[in-house]
């Protein structure tokens, strides 16, 4: 469908304009799907990234109001005009009785961003990757690991995603986990290989988040996360999936 | 019979003492819960459930009042990186309110709060608003300090933006730009030392004082549209948002029949709806509720009532709820519902206003975050260490166990060219508490060999080596646990007697050595001189520490590691093999022995258990005395090829990783040359005994040797003495020459059988 052949006659290397190609493809069939990818510049420059956020319901480690609680406590007296002026408005009383808001108010709402970004040294895409809860604290990798089914935790951490590390995002400067890219070409090999010999072509960066994207996501959920990830991605190409599987398996023993 | 009685009669008295006892507990715990929403999940769960229930029950259906979910706030990291950016480098002091952006979004599953969502782009206000996103414009008021956060008058900044609102409301401008309705306020102080951000979110909402009346009961949008008019509306609000060149349209107006559905924008009222007495507005609505619609609706409702209110009868809203699932768009799962809308005096002014947001507690009051695991670089610098480490397991050794390095405690005697290299080395293992110790100064020629010093550290006198590599150490890395103690190691042959107070000195360093020895995993041996390694051999050696010795002559080195002797009080007897001995300092205090006391093919130099391995001085034949003084000077200074110290202070921190990998550590059977081609023992690799480097060669062996009954150092006799007299034999040992430990261990005697001896000198003590 949307076809672009991602590798030079030699190799399996992704160059950077393939790269924006392949992503620029992705966003436009993904806008078409409402999946949340997006293709974002950054401020004065001609580098963008991929992105995509995805909200879902999780464990955080520590409630964040605790640290704060000593000083909130002795602020009730000053704040104590507008909690009247609130609690006579009973609008706002009675639609906070709700179920689902009382569920916001543990804050369990845990956001996802992922970024694909291209690494000129690995010629390759790299994802980097961050949780954190509604009021931007960011967690840590033992925390979003408690969110993943513990059988699927340990099958992800034998395949491609034992090799995290932290790094500051390149283009925006904060602090990202990444998934290390010097296996990538590794794994890209027989989707790519398989698909040049059929003379097919794909999308490498569809191909190439099939094998690492269906990991991210069950982070999230391990069911929505493998549905979602089966009906965006096997547009592209059926094969890849079985490859990706195949990938898996092997990787396994 | 009788005691029959009685016993019914003392049990129900009991009974009755156990209720009246237990009763104000009950009493106290139900209403506590009910009063402070004591959120347990499901208990809580099912109290709303009751509650609500109730509720819907109690009303008359037609008198219920429109509820509306509130916004909450949701912030991204980002959003806080850029704040701490823009008041660093832009506001600074600057406490003036400054503009930012903010969006919502619809098509959200159910369970998701409704949010208001600030981003790392925020501060742009003129940037992008995210696909399928509706922009809210919102005003940043950042403090410089916490008293003013505390201080600043809420209500006041409150009724300031509601009056805003109604101004826009009144002056017609709202209908070009809509969005105006739905404002924020965020009041917010960055503790910019702790990484801590505290906020309050405002959502301002003007309200009508006796409540919004419901005519008809929200539904879904299918129980009301057929899918043709559903398919109608979607169409239209497509065309509408491609006219006004945005992905999401706010507000809208509706007009429907069984046929076919239309929306207009709201500027076109007068023309759209023609002096009709039933109006149907939509709202892109980010709640995901079946009975609520969202905040922003809120104040549409007062523009409404405020601008034609005196010629409606009714009002049906749509909340506009616009979802893809698994690639399928649906907009069935919309509500809507009629209310009849309160009459509004204009000439009251603005109505009142609410907005503030609640905290996690459910209580009026900010919020805080600490942020100081993403932002502080010293914290972010040690969780990089540990995930670089980490790496190595990823399919090169994967069962490489981190933590027993990361743990272990060192204690470097020595902080010249090895001690430095070592240090350099530990750390690159993440290991966390390194401690010095040194009595030298740093002099001009060090810094270019030794690593952690600088040529500033020299001037005036120089610096104390052990506090200069202690302050180098956390330049390198904050998290580093490092301590240094300017001291000196007493040596044999080196008199302490001169004086009382040399002797008290020398009493000191020997407690002082005693303390730290006892306090460290692994006890490195980095220094300059043969006999200064003496004393912390013996101490090591009597409280079952783990030597790593390192020493260099010109181009020759060895790196071992010192026979780590049985525990104490199973010397005698066992032959369990040890499962416990996962560090050098536990296996000291483990009951069971670390290996067979004889092990089958144990030979002179090979399968020798740890227990048996011989010591720096094993090898020697001549106690260590004053090597110092009868030397020439290259003999006393740094004469080594300057690559070696490099060299031989990393196979000293390898060899100390690869003894922790394995299962015996210390106790390991050594392994030597001949291993090279055999299974390793551990993930890493082989546990020699000893590494013997040849620079000239470009070569290494792994000899391994046996314990020397005699040894000066290691021999029962000696650490027997030791644990016996302590500084009484030490100050003896020290105050002599060094026919004292030959004559005690038996050496002069064995001196005398054997005419010759080939000794091979090390010429360690040439180094630095």
């Amino acid at each position: 469908m949307t076809g672009e052949r991602g590798q030079g006659s030699d190799g399996f290397c992704l160059d950077e304009g393939t790269f924006r190609l392949g992503c620029q493809l992705l966003v436009q069939h993904s806008r078409t799907l409402d999946d949340g990818w997006s293709w974002e510049e950054v401020q004065g420059s001609e580098e963008g990234f991929l992105k995509k956020t995805v909200l879902a319901v999780g464990r955080t480690g520590d409630p964040p109001a605790q640290g704060g609680s000593s000083w909130l406590g002795d602020d009730a007296d000053t704040l104590r005009p507008e909690e009247d002026q609130v609690l006579q408005d009973k609008d706002v009383e009675e639609a906070d009785g709700d179920e689902e808001h009382a569920d916001s108010e543990k804050a369990s709402v845990i956001r996802y961003e992922y970024h694909v970004l291209y690494s000129c040294s690995y010629q390759a895409p790299v994802l980097y990757f961050r949780a954190s809860t509604l009021d931007g604290r960011s967690l840590s990798l033992e925390e979003m690991w408690d969110n993943v089914h513990p059988n699927y935790r340990t099958r992800l951490l034998q395949g491609p995603w034992d090799t995290i590390t932290q790094q500051e995002h390149p283009l925006i400067g904060q602090p990202f986990f990444v998934l290390h890219p010097c296996r990538t070409q590794e794994f890209m090999t027989p989707v790519l290989s398989a698909a040049r010999a059929e003379n097919r072509s794909v999308n490498y960066i569809v191909s190439w988040l099939s094998l690492v994207g269906p990991v991210p996501t069950p982070l999230v959920s391990l069911q929505t996360g493998l549905r979602g990830h089966g009906v965006t991605y096997t547009w592209t190409a059926k094969r890849t999936m079985s490859e990706t599987a195949r990938y898996l398996l092997e990787s396994r023993d | 019979m009788r005691k029959e009685r009685k016993a019914a009669k003392q049990l129900g008295f009991i009974i009755a003492a156990f209720m009246v006892c237990w009763i104000p507990y009950f009493v106290i715990f139900m209403t506590r819960c009910h009063k402070h929403r004591i959120r347990k999940p499901g208990f809580d769960l099912i109290l709303e459930k009751v509650r609500m229930a109730a509720e819907h029950t109690e009303k008359d259906p037609a008198n219920q009042k429109l509820q509306f979910a509130p916004f909450s706030s949701a912030l991204e990291a980002g959003f806080w990186h850029q704040l701490t950016q823009k008041k660093l480098n832009d506001y600074r002091l600057d406490e003036s309110p400054k503009s930012i952006k903010g969006y919502y979004y619809n098509g959200d599953p159910v369970g998701l709060p409704t949010r208001l969502t600030l981003e790392f782009s925020a501060f742009d206000v003129t940037g992008p608003t995210p696909a399928r996103c509706c922009p809210a414009f919102g005003t940043l008021y950042n403090t410089n300090t916490l008293e003013a956060f505390k201080s600043c008058d809420k209500k006041a900044l409150l009724e300031k933006e509601a009056n805003e609102i109604w101004e826009t409301m009144q002056s017609e401008t709202v209908l070009e730009n809509p969005s105006l309705l739905s404002k924020f306020l965020l009041l917010t102080f960055a503790d910019l030392k702790k990484y801590r951000f505290y906020y309050w979110f405002c959502f301002p909402a003007l309200c009508f004082t006796e409540g919004i009346q419901i005519i008809a009961q929200p539904v879904p949008l299918e129980e009301k549209f057929s899918p043709k008019q559903i398919m109608a509306l979607q169409g239209a609000y497509d065309n509408l948002c491609n006219e006004s060149g945005a992905t999401a349209v706010p507000y809208f107006l509706i007009k429907y029949t069984e046929e076919d559905v239309v929306v207009s924008s709201l500027r076109s009222w007068n023309n759209f709806f023609k002096g009709q007495k039933k109006v149907c507005v939509g709202i892109y609505d980010p709640c995901t509720l079946s009975q609520h619609p969202g905040w922003p609706l809120r104040n549409l409702l007062i523009l409404i009532a405020s601008k034609w209110g005196s010629m409606l009868d009714s009002v049906e809203v749509l909340c506009f709820r616009d979802r893809t699932l698994q690639g399928k768009r649906s907009v069935q799962h919309s509500i809507i519902f009629q209310v009849q809308l309160p009459e509004l005096s204009l000439s009251a002014g603005c109505p009142k206003s609410v907005g503030w947001e609640k905290n996690q507690k459910g209580t009026m009051g900010p919020r805080m975050v600490n942020l100081s695991e993403c932002m502080d670089p010293k914290r972010l610098a040690e969780s990089s260490v540990d995930l670089n480490l980490k790496l190595m397991r990823w399919r090169l050794v994967p069962s490489l166990d981190l933590e027993k390095v990361v743990s272990i405690k060192c204690l470097l005697l020595g902080a010249g060219t090895l001690g430095c290299n070592v240090a350099r080395t530990l750390m690159g293992w993440g290991v966390r508490h390194i401690t010095f110790v040194d009595n030298a100064k740093i002099s001009y020629s060090n810094p270019v060999r030794q690593p952690l010093y600088e040529f500033e550290d020299c001037l005036n006198g120089g610096k104390s080596k052990a506090l200069a590599a202690v302050e180098r150490l956390k330049k390198i890395f904050p998290g580093v646990n490092a301590e240094g103690y300017n001291m000196s190691i007493p040596m044999p042959g080196h008199p302490v007697n001169f004086s009382e107070v040399t002797m008290s000195q020398a009493l000191r360093d020997v407690e002082q050595l005693e303390a730290l020895i006892s306090a460290h995993d692994v006890i490195f041996l980095l220094m300059d001189t043969r006999e200064s390694r003496w004393l912390p051999t013996v101490m090591a050696a009597s409280q079952r520490k783990l030597i790593i010795n390192a020493a260099l002559g010109f181009d020759t080195f060895v790196v071992m590691r010192h026979g780590l002797k049985k525990p104490k009080h199973s010397e005698s007897g066992g032959s369990t093999p040890s499962s416990s001995a996962s560090t050098p300092a536990s296996a000291s205090s483990s009951s069971s022995p670390p290996g067979p006391a004889f092990v089958p093919g144990a030979s002179l130099f090979s399968n020798i258990p740890g227990h048996r391995l011989g010591c720096y001085f094993c090898n020697d034949v001549v106690a260590p005395g004053d090597s110092t003084r009868d030397r020439t000077l290259d003999q006393q200074c740094t004469v080594s090829r300057p690559g070696l110290a490099m060299i031989a202070g990393a196979l000293a921190v390898e060899l100390m990783v690869s003894i922790l990998q394995h299962p015996e550590g210390g106790y390991a059977v050594a392994s030597s040359s001949d291993d090279r081609m055999n299974e390793p023992p551990t993930s890493l690799g082989l546990v020699p005994h000893q590494i013997r480097g040849f620079l000239s060669r470009f070569d290494n062996v792994l000899p391994a040797s046996l314990a020397f009954d005699k040894c000066t150092a290691c021999s029962p006799i000696v650490l027997d003495h030791y644990e016996r007299e302590g500084f009484q034999f030490l100050s003896k040992v020290f105050n002599s020459s060094h026919s004292f430990l030959e004559d005690l261990t038996g050496l002069t005697l064995l001196h005398q059988e054997t005419q010759a001896a080939e000794i091979w000198d090390m010429s360690d003590d040439e180094s630095v």
